[in-house]
Formats: structure tokens, sequence, C-alpha cells
């Protein structure tokens, strides 16, 4: 955890005490793989927080249960180092992002720890993928935005010219906004494609790092690498806040989708909670 | 028959045989002492045979009657005769009722003869039938209450105990109470009179004495009379006069009619005049005398019904109709109640509430401000369309002064005219060379201006100038525009990002497109700068083009098709941020960089293509967005909830599992065509012959069963290739990469097996023929009209193959084909030396099969070879005919060369085992899958053939 910083998603359901749990326990699973995976990069858990996944180093997805502690399943597959894994809308499929090229796609509710879909249209590695209930999005370094549409069957490639280090989608499933390793972050609109508003001001230059909407779609966070954790304006760009958060580099930034409380994880092995 | 018999079905009882009947009629006859015995109602009627006779279901069936008869129980008497001859008179009124039961006369509500709950020994009971008759009648009335509830509750109290008593003492309804003795005295005077009467009625004789003894009794009792006089007079029964009309309460229906009232008044008198000498009717039969005092004995008993009290039903009130309990009541005139009174000054003041207040200003009628406006523009009819002077600047400069004095108002105008004193330049506007010119260009940025400013007006003003239509309705709605007008719109980095976040964020407001002064790519021409920024904001805007008939008045059609071409490529440039000062002076030479702008206005579908191609070449904007198609697995899509968007289609090709397959396939797509390439020279020849001769033998096949999809084809080499040269693992590998699999097996194989089997049967015979010496023509492998010659020219361009053996391979292929066709006077020695090449090249697939299954299937288990199924055998067979013939020279070097071939291969493995780590993968991937696809390899077959059933 310390060595690449971890990602907590906070539970959709939860209220403030449900999200406490499971950073705490998040931890806990982190200490606990690091036996196994070399780093933990991504660890979101399922909505109703029974379950969740983690990805690292070590090539493979580990499955645990968040009561138990214990790993359900291993998902093999990956060739190198799995950057991103999600969730699906109904718990039941893990995608996982990686470095060698590909997305792959797992089965929770088969035995098979084989992968049932990969995608290897990339052309570099794979830095974050976000799923919606019928898309697989997922952001390279080749510097495309690809958004895998299951129901049209339909690849859509954005290419945006700079290497993708992570997406995210606005609340509102219109924009995904994708951080850039030119420390930019562009916003673009999903249906046409084009680049709405670009944001500057923070530095990312080698970090993976996250970056992500508020809960109200209003502002756009993302640390930095010096530390500071930068709010812009969603609609003009200008910097509405940006302060201090962590000694070292902000690996990773996460909003509440409802209430107005941020995680902010950080390579000098802190996890912060901002709240109203 | 029997067996028949036993068939039939029988319903019902069957009819007793004659035999029988004897037996019964013995126990009838000793039943009928029995019966004799029974009640008459209890016997049952027997014939003399002892059998229940039916009497028919009208009549009711077997108990029908009375012991056989018509009569009942209690006997049957026929109707008294009488004589019509006497008794002419009555006629008999025949109705419905003398011919129903009781209980069907009270099924239609019929008045039955029933009994009465009391005996009527004091015609009681008639009043008690008045009384109801007149509750029915308030039930028709209308009440204040609806329905039948009231009634029901409200009910008239039926006789109290006291009331019955005093019955049983003699008191009768109507009558006060006195002592007994007297009301003895008076029963008994009463009857004797009755029969006093009665007797006097039947004889007319001693009516006198009669007359005489009632007298001498009334006489007798004088003071009693006043007695009963005074007892008759009971309490009357008041029915408080139930309220029928529908005034309200306190309603005084005369109060503007006084002589109505008066009317009324004197009916009321009248009748209580009647109530007053109320005492019944007198009969007017004798045995009265004129002297005798008029008394409840005198009353016509004889008379129809009974004297009840008067029921005050009227609307009439009642006033002072009798005595003093009524006093209570009497009020009524003053319209109040019981206890309720009319208040002399009521509280409660009607709340009312002034009218609104019309301001001063306001006009009762609506104005539609835009006809209003149009009606104001359009009177002043538009000078007529000149040309321009020819004279370009003074061109230039009526328009440019013209959009200013539209623009300004007319204070620039006269400040022109002013100056056009001095400067000779201005004369058009005092009317000089080009004046017409000046008006009409300047009715025309009136008109212009208008129309801008309408667009540049305020929301608000906005929304009452123009009729609401669907794009403002999506404006307000925050709904987005079309993505190509968007698209089309995306001038400059503000202006896109103004349209799109207003766009998608779902902001509502529209701020006004305005180009800054540095995009203004018309500036020389205001009017053509006007037009422009026009044309801009509809292409932004989208949907429907307002009408502009300014337009059309002033340009003639080519004129507007050049403006808008100039336009386009304006404003594309202006996207491209590639506008410059040199070009704005000539807007053409846009037209001439950017040729395939023209297209772009029909071409709508391709425009992300094309922007894909021009950003390639300016190196310019991203993002960009390409499409591609992309085909998520059956099993994702089941976990997404979603529908497969590739159900039922062909599956994908799939990708090579291992180097081996990708050899395969490499010929299926453009991809995998060019990777071949890559590694072309580093590929053995065997591997490549091998799939060359796939890919020859693919095609024979393709033409030999001509019907197949072309579709199809992709496949084939897969199922060819297990048809003929794998064992169980590439079987198994090959259906696990197709599990979809909609090709037919069994007909790829047979169809590989003809292939082969004619082959190898033209190899046999020209090898037979070669040994004896003799000149064998060889079959025709494949149709005649179609040489297969250019297939596998094709196949082999394709394949981009460098190697000599497939050259020689595919020469001697070509021959054998073209054998039949071009020529039979080939000498021998050609021909087997082509013959030897053929069969070295098959023979090397024969080599290179068994190299490959040990080059792959490193962990495969012997016994997997027992399972091999009939193609096997037969290809077993093909190659033992084959080995046979050939000779040992083309065994031996064969060898030699699958050696060699052998070593290569596994030497280029290791070396490209740490380099080429996706492929390492591969193989990895395909020796962890293989013993699992072994044992689900039957399964899988089922379901292809289960596929294929389907289709």
């Amino acid at each position: 955890m310390a060595a690449s910083g971890a990602e907590v998603l906070p539970g959709r359901r939860e209220g403030g005490g449900g999200e406490a749990a499971v950073l705490r326990g998040t931890r806990g699973r982190c200490w606990r793989s690091r036996s196994k995976a070399a780093s933990c990069l991504s660890i979101p858990s399922r909505r109703d927080n029974a379950k969740l996944v983690s990805c690292g180093g070590d090539r493979q997805l580990f499955y645990w249960d968040v009561s138990s502690g214990r790993v359900i399943r291993k998902f093999r597959g990956h060739d190198s180092e799995v950057n991103s894994v999600k969730f699906n809308e109904y718990n039941s499929v893990v995608v996982s992002a990686g470095y060698d090229r590909s997305v792959r796609a797992f089965d929770c509710r088969s035995q098979s720890a084989e992968p049932i879909q990969i995608v290897d249209s990339f052309q570099d590695s794979v830095m974050s993928v976000i799923l919606t209930k019928t898309e697989i999005i997922a952001g390279s370094v080749d510097g495309t935005v690809r958004t895998f549409d299951i129901r049209m069957g339909r690849e859509v490639v954005d290419n945006l010219g700079h290497p993708v280090n992570c997406i995210s989608l606005s609340n509102d499933g219109n924009c995904i906004l994708a951080g850039c390793l030119d420390s930019t972050l562009r916003l673009l609109d999903r249906s046409t494609g084009e680049l709405l508003q670009e944001y500057k001001g923070h530095t990312c230059k080698s970090f993976k790092m996250d970056c992500c909407l508020t809960n109200t779609d209003a502002h756009v966070v993302s640390g930095s690498e010096d530390g500071f954790i930068f709010f812009w304006d969603l609609v003009d760009a200008s910097v509405v806040s940006s302060f201090r958060a962590h000694s070292s580099v902000v690996t990773s930034v996460s909003y509440h989708p409802k209430d107005a409380c941020m995680l902010t994880s950080s390579v000098d092995g802190t996890v912060r909670v901002w709240k109203q | 028959m029997d067996e028949g018999d036993e068939d039939y079905v029988v319903y019902g009882t069957p009819i007793e045989r004659e035999e029988e009947t004897s037996a019964r009629k013995r126990r009838a006859i000793a039943d009928a002492g029995q019966l004799r015995a029974l009640p008459p109602w209890k016997q049952e009627v027997r014939d003399e045979e002892g059998r229940r006779r039916f009497h028919g279901a009208f009549t009711g069936g077997f108990s029908a009657g009375y012991y056989n008869t018509a009569g009942s129980k209690e006997g049957w008497t026929p109707q008294t005769f009488t004589s019509s001859r006497k008794n002419r008179a009555d006629v008999k009124q025949q109705s419905i009722y003398n011919f129903l039961d009781e209980d069907d006369i009270k099924d239609m509500g019929g008045r039955a003869l029933e009994t009465s709950m009391q005996f009527d020994t004091f015609g009681f009971t008639a009043a008690e039938l008045a009384r109801k008759e007149a509750e029915k009648e308030q039930e028709k009335r209308p009440s204040a209450i609806p329905g039948p509830v009231p009634d029901e509750i409200v009910r008239p109290a039926a006789n109290s105990i006291g009331i019955k008593l005093l019955m049983k003492m003699g008191w009768r309804q109507g009558r006060s109470i006195k002592d007994t003795h007297a009301d003895s005295l008076y029963e008994s005077r009463r009857e004797a009179r009755k029969a006093f009467l009665a007797f006097s009625r039947d004889k007319d004789g001693p009516e006198l004495a009669e007359i005489e003894s009632s007298r001498s009794e009334s006489e007798k009792y004088p003071e009693r009379s006043d007695d009963i006089f005074g007892g008759t007079k009971s309490t009357p029964v008041y029915v408080l006069n139930p309220k029928q009309d529908l005034h309200g309460l306190g309603y005084d229906p005369f109060k503007h009619a006084p002589e109505f009232r008066d009317r009324k008044r004197s009916r009321e008198s009248r009748d209580k005049d009647r109530g007053n000498n109320k005492t019944g009717k007198y009969a007017p039969g004798f045995g009265i005398g004129a002297l005798e005092e008029l008394d409840i004995e005198d009353e016509d008993i004889y008379a129809s019904g009974f004297d009840f009290e008067q029921m005050e039903v009227e609307e009439v009130e009642p006033t002072k109709m009798i005595g003093d309990s009524w006093h209570k009541l009497v009020d009524r005139k003053r319209g109040s109640m019981l206890s309720f009174k009319v208040a002399s000054n009521s509280d409660y003041v009607l709340e009312r509430f002034r009218p609104p207040v019309i301001p001063a200003d306001f006009e009762s009628r609506h104005k539609f401000p835009t006809t209003l406006e149009s009606t104001n523009k359009f009177p002043e009819l538009p000078p007529p369309e000149v040309p321009p002077p020819e004279d370009n600047n003074l061109r230039l400069l009526i328009e440019g002064s013209a959009a200013m004095v539209a623009r300004c108002g007319k204070s620039i105008e006269d400040l022109y005219k002013e100056k056009s004193k001095t400067n000779q330049l201005f004369l058009f506007l005092s009317g000089g060379e080009g004046h017409n010119y000046y008006e009409r260009k300047l009715w025309e940025q009136k008109q212009k201006r208008g129309d801008l400013g309408r667009q540049n007006n305020t929301k608000s003003m906005k929304s009452s100038d123009e009729k609401m239509n669907a794009e403002n309705r999506g404006k307000v709605l925050g709904e987005r525009p079309l993505d190509r007008s968007s698209k089309a719109s995306s001038l400059s980095v503000d202006v896109k990002e103004v349209i799109h976040l207003q766009s998608n964020l779902g902001d509502t407001f529209i701020k006004p497109v305005g180009l800054s002064e540095s995009l203004k790519p018309f500036k020389y021409d205001p009017a053509k700068q006007e037009r422009f920024e026009q044309f801009l904001r509809e292409k932004y805007h989208g949907g429907l083009r307002a009408a502009q008939p300014f337009i059309t008045n002033i340009m003639s059609e080519t004129d507007r098709a050049r403006e808008r071409l100039d336009f386009e490529a304006a404003a594309e440039a202006i996207e491209k941020g590639t506008w410059s000062k040199e070009k704005e002076t000539d807007p053409l030479s846009i037209l001439k960089d950017l040729p395939f702008i023209n297209d772009q206005r029909f071409v709508s579908s391709t425009e992300v293509e094309k922007h894909g191609v021009s950003k390639d070449e300016q190196k310019v904007i991203h993002p960009k967005r390409e499409e591609f198609e992309w085909r998520p697995s059956p099993i994702l899509c089941k976990r997404f909830d979603l529908i497969d968007p590739f159900m039922g289609k062909l599956p994908p090709v799939q990708r090579p599992r291992s180097r081996m397959d990708s050899l395969i396939f490499m010929t299926e797509t453009i991809k995998s065509s060019k990777s071949e390439e890559a590694i072309a020279s580093t590929r053995d020849s065997i591997l490549l012959s091998h799939s060359e001769s796939k890919e020859t033998e693919k095609q024979l096949i393709t033409q030999e069963t001509d019907a197949e999809p072309i579709a199809a084809d992709v496949q084939r080499p897969v199922d060819l290739y297990k048809a003929i040269f794998s064992d169980d693992s590439d079987d198994d590998d090959a259906d696990e990469g197709n599990s979809g699999h909609s090709t037919d097996p069994v007909k790829t194989n047979e169809g590989a097996n003809m292939t082969l089997n004619r082959l190898v049967a033209g190899d046999f015979l020209e090898s037979l023929g070669k040994e004896l010496g003799l000149e064998v023509p060889t079959d025709k492998p494949g149709p005649p009209d179609k040489p297969p010659n250019s297939i596998l020219v094709e196949a082999a361009s394709k394949g981009d193959i460098n190697s000599s053996s497939v050259h020689e391979k595919l020469t001697s292929q070509h021959e054998e084909f073209d054998r039949p066709m071009e020529e039979k006077h080939k000498d021998n020695i050609s021909k087997s030396a082509d013959n030897v090449v053929t069969n070295l090249s098959i023979n090397q697939n024969e080599e290179s099969k068994p190299h490959s299954r040990h080059q792959r299937s490193r962990s495969r288990t012997p016994d997997s070879d027992s399972s091999d199924d009939y193609r096997d055998k037969k290809r077993k067979t093909h190659s033992r005919r084959r080995r046979s013939r050939s000779p040992s020279t083309d065994s031996s070097s064969d060898r030699h060369r699958s050696k060699r071939n052998r070593s290569k291969a596994t030497h280029r493995k290791r070396g490209t085992t740490d380099t080429d780590s996706s492929s390492d993968h591969l193989y990895r991937d395909r020796s962890k899958s293989e013993g699992k696809s072994r044992k689900r390899s039957r399964h899988h077959k089922h379901r292809r053939k289960d596929g294929h059933k389907n289709r």
C-alpha cells in the first residue's frame, strides 16, 4: 500500500459508518494481500460491500469476502501487472485492465478463473477501466479512451493524443474525465467524443493518479504530485481551490457518489477522509 | 360379437324383464293389504302389476295426484252449480288472481288473503291500515333523508300495553276514557239500537214503534248523552304537518301574494268549520227523528268505512285549528319551528371582495408582437433590386455604409450626408450615382438587422418573439442539439466549449454566439460578414432554416451557392485555426485548399472518417474518434444482462491461439497477413506449404460444393485442417475456439475426403500408369469451367510465399490440375518429375503433422491417439497407400527435410521465447487449456451438431 497507493471506493448504499468500515477493511486486506501481491493498485468493492476485488503486480486478481477476510477466488490471465479493476452493475463480472495491453473480464459466478472476454486492441498499458451498465470504458497509455459497448457491439476509440492515466465517469454518465500524463485533465463528451474542457494546474507526469468529479458534478478533483489537491470548476475550468493534503504524491482521489465526502490516499502512506 | 357386447356402454336402468313381474305382482298383492291400512296420502299409486306408473313431469311425476286421482288430501269437491238464470246480475269478473296460487299472488305483489295480527273487533285494523297507507304516501313524498331508512327507524309505535288494556276494557280509538258504567250503558244501548235497526230494515211496519222506543231511550238518558258527546271528542292525533314542499325553512310562499293568503285563510276557516262539526255522517235512514240530537249513535254505521281522524297533511298551515295543544306549534306563521326563532338581526355579513384594479394601460385585446412587427415592417415596399455599380470600391462603400446606417440608425446617415457635401464619395446618399443601390442595400440591412436583433435579443424577448418550435423547446428543456449540427458548429475552442458546456452540462441559458474580432473572415464586407455569422448561427442552431426572403431577393441562386461555399470554407478554416490574413482577401483560395469541403455538405455519415483523415494530414486537434466493430462474448453479455448484439451471427474470426494456428489463419485478416509478412522469413517452409496446401484444398472444395456461402470460407480452413490432419487435440482446440460453429463437420469431412481421394486417385493412376508404362488420362479434379489456376495463384500471392518448396508444390499442382484441360501429350519424364514433387509436398504434409502435434501438445497422453475417429483412419489408409506407391527416395528426402525443419522450428521457438512474450503466453495458454479442452471435446461436438441442426 505504501508502495503504490490504494484506492478506496466507498460503497454506494452505505452511510458514513459503512465507509469507515470499508476503509478499515480495505487496509486490513491490503496488508494481508501484500504477501501475495507485490503491490496493491486498486480495490473497488461491490455495491453491497460484501465482496471486494484487488489487483496488483502479481498478475492476478483477488476476489475477497469482506466479512471473513478470505480470498474467495483468484483470477489469473493477465500477463503482467494489473492496473485497475472494477465490478459491473450486477457484481457478476470483474473487469480488469492490465499492463499487458488488455482488458479482461472475469466471471464471478463461475468457478473458472479464466477470463470470459479479452480485449486486446490497446497499443499500450491500460491504466484505468470503468464500467457502466452496458459499456466497458478503458483508458490506455496509448492515448486512447476506448468504449466497448456490449449492447451495440461497437468499440469507440477516442484518441486524446496523450497518455491517459485515469478515467472517471461523471455522475450523469454523459462525460468522461480523463487524466492525462501531460498534467491535464480532459473532459470528453461521451456521445460525440469531443473535448469539452481541459483542466490544468496540477502536476501529473509519472505517477498513476486518480481524478474524479464531485458528487454534484460541479467540480473536478484531482491530486497532484506535490501533495496538493485541486478543485476546478467544471464549466470554466478555473481552479476553485487547491490545498496541501498530503506530504507526497496524491495517488488516489475518490468522491462519495452521494455525499460531500472525499477520500484521498498518498504515497506517504496516509489515507485521509474529507468531509464537509 | 360377445366381445363386442362388452364394449357397449349402457346408460340408465334397463327395463325389467317380464318374468320378474310375477314375483313383483305377488309382492304387490301382499302389500295391498298393508296399503289400505296406510293413510291415503302415504299410499303409493301402483298399477295392477304393482309398478309405479309415471304420470308425467308436469303433474309431478310419481307422486302426482292423490292416490292416482285429481283430488287432494282434503278431498276434492267439484264447484257447485249455480244457475245463471236466477243469478244473472253478478257476472263473474275473472281476473288473473282467480287462476293463481297464493304464492304466485304474493310473488306478483298482489294482496293475498292473510290473517291479521289482531282480531279486529273495533275496526282498529282499518285505522292501522289507514296509517300504513299514509306512511306509504310519505314514502313517495320527497324526504330530507333519502331512502327507506327513516321509515324503518322512525316507526309508528305499536299499541302500548295501556291501549291494549283499555281496549280490553272496552275503550276504542277515538273515544275518551270514561267510567265503565256509562260505557257499558252506552254499549248496551248501542247494541239494542243496532238490533232494532236491523229488524226495522227487514220489516217496514214496525218502524214507528222503533222510533218511539229510541226516542224514549234518548229521553231516558238525557244527561248521559251530553257526557257521551263530550266523550267523543277524544284528543285528536295530529300529524305535525310534514314538509312536503320544496321551500326553504321559514319561507313564506305568500309573502308577496297576500291575496292568495286570504284565500288560504278562507280555506283554513272552512277546514276549521269542518273540523268543528266533525261528528261524522249521519245516516240518511229513518228512525232518527228531527228533534233528535246529533249523537254518536246516529252515525251511519253502514256507511262505507270508518270514521277516522282527519289527517292534516296539506301544505296549508293548520293555524288555530284545534284547541290549546296546538298553541306551541302555531308560531309557524312567523316562520319558526319549535325552538328556533328567526333572528331579528343577523350577524352574518357576506364578505365581498373588490374586483381587481385594472391598470390604466391595460388593453383588452391581445397583441401578437411578431405580426405587429411584420405589419410595421412590411408595409414599406422593398426598393427595387438594382444592379450594383460597376465601380467595385463604390459598391463596397455603399454596402458598408448601408450596413452602418442600418446598424447605427438614421443619425449616421445624416452624418454621412454632411460628409457627402465635402466628399464626392458619399454622393450616393443624397441621390447621386448608386443611390438606388444604396437604398436597396439599406433596406436589406435593415431587414437583416431586424432579424438579427430579434435573434440577439434577450431570452425573454426571444421567447415572446418567436413561436415555440422544436428547437426552442429543446433549448428550454436543456436538450442537446443533434450531433452533427453541434459538430459542425465547433468553430473555435471557446465557441465549442460554450456550445458543449451549455448543451451537455444541462445549462439552459444560451449565450449568443459571437465571433471574436480576429475570426471575422469577411471583414471587408460587413454584409457578407453578417450573412456569414448568420450562417454560423444557423449551422449551430441546426434544425430548419428560417425563411430569408431578402436573400432570395438580392442574390441569384448561383451567388448564394457560391457564398455558401465560401462560408463553409471559412467556417472550416476557423475551426481548424488555419485562418490567416492572406486568405482573408480571397476566400476562394481556401476552397482550393480544402477540396473536400464541397462533399462535406452532402456526406455526413463519413464525417468522422474525414475528420480523422484531415487530422492525420494536419496534425491537429485531439481527441479524434473512431469506431470499430467489437464483439463481446456471449457470456459477457449474459453477465451484463444484455442481449448479445451478435446473436445468431457468425462468430468472429478467432484470435489464433498458438503460432501454429496463426500460421494457418494468416491469410484471413489483413492484420495477420501483415504480421505474417514480418515473420515469413523466419518461418519454416513446411508449415507454409502445409498451410498453402490447405488453402488450395479449401479452394477446391469451395468449388466443388458450390452452393456454400462465401462467408463460410472464413471458417473453412479450420474445418478442413481438422478434417484432414487433425488428431484429437487439434479437434478440441478448434472446437473450443469456435464453439459457436455453424459449419457442418460431416460435410466438410466428406469434402475433404473427396478431394483427397481425387488427388490420391490421380496420383495413383498416374504412378500406376508410369509403372506399367502406359499413358493414363487423369480424372478431372475440378469443374472445367473454372480453372483452379487463378485461385491458386491468388492464394499464393495472398500468402506471400517466398520459399521455393511452396513454389514447387504450387507449380506441380497447377500442372496437375491443368493437365486434363491443357494437354495430354506431355512427356513421361516431366510428368514423373511433377509427380515426385507432388508426392513430396503431400508427404511433407504428412510429416509436418506429427511434428506439429509433437510441438504443440507436449503434455499429451498417448492414449488420446486411440480415440481417433474414422477420419483419421481414413487418412491413415490414404497415407499408407501413398507410402506404398511413393518411391523410397521420396521418403528419405522427405525425412531429411522434416528433420531439418524440426530442428529449425525448435531453435526458433527457443529463440523467441524471451522476446515474444505474448506469443509465449499463447503457448502457455494453449498448453494450459489443452487438458480441459480434451475433456470438453465431446460436449463441444454435440453442441456443434446441435448448432447445425438449429441452423
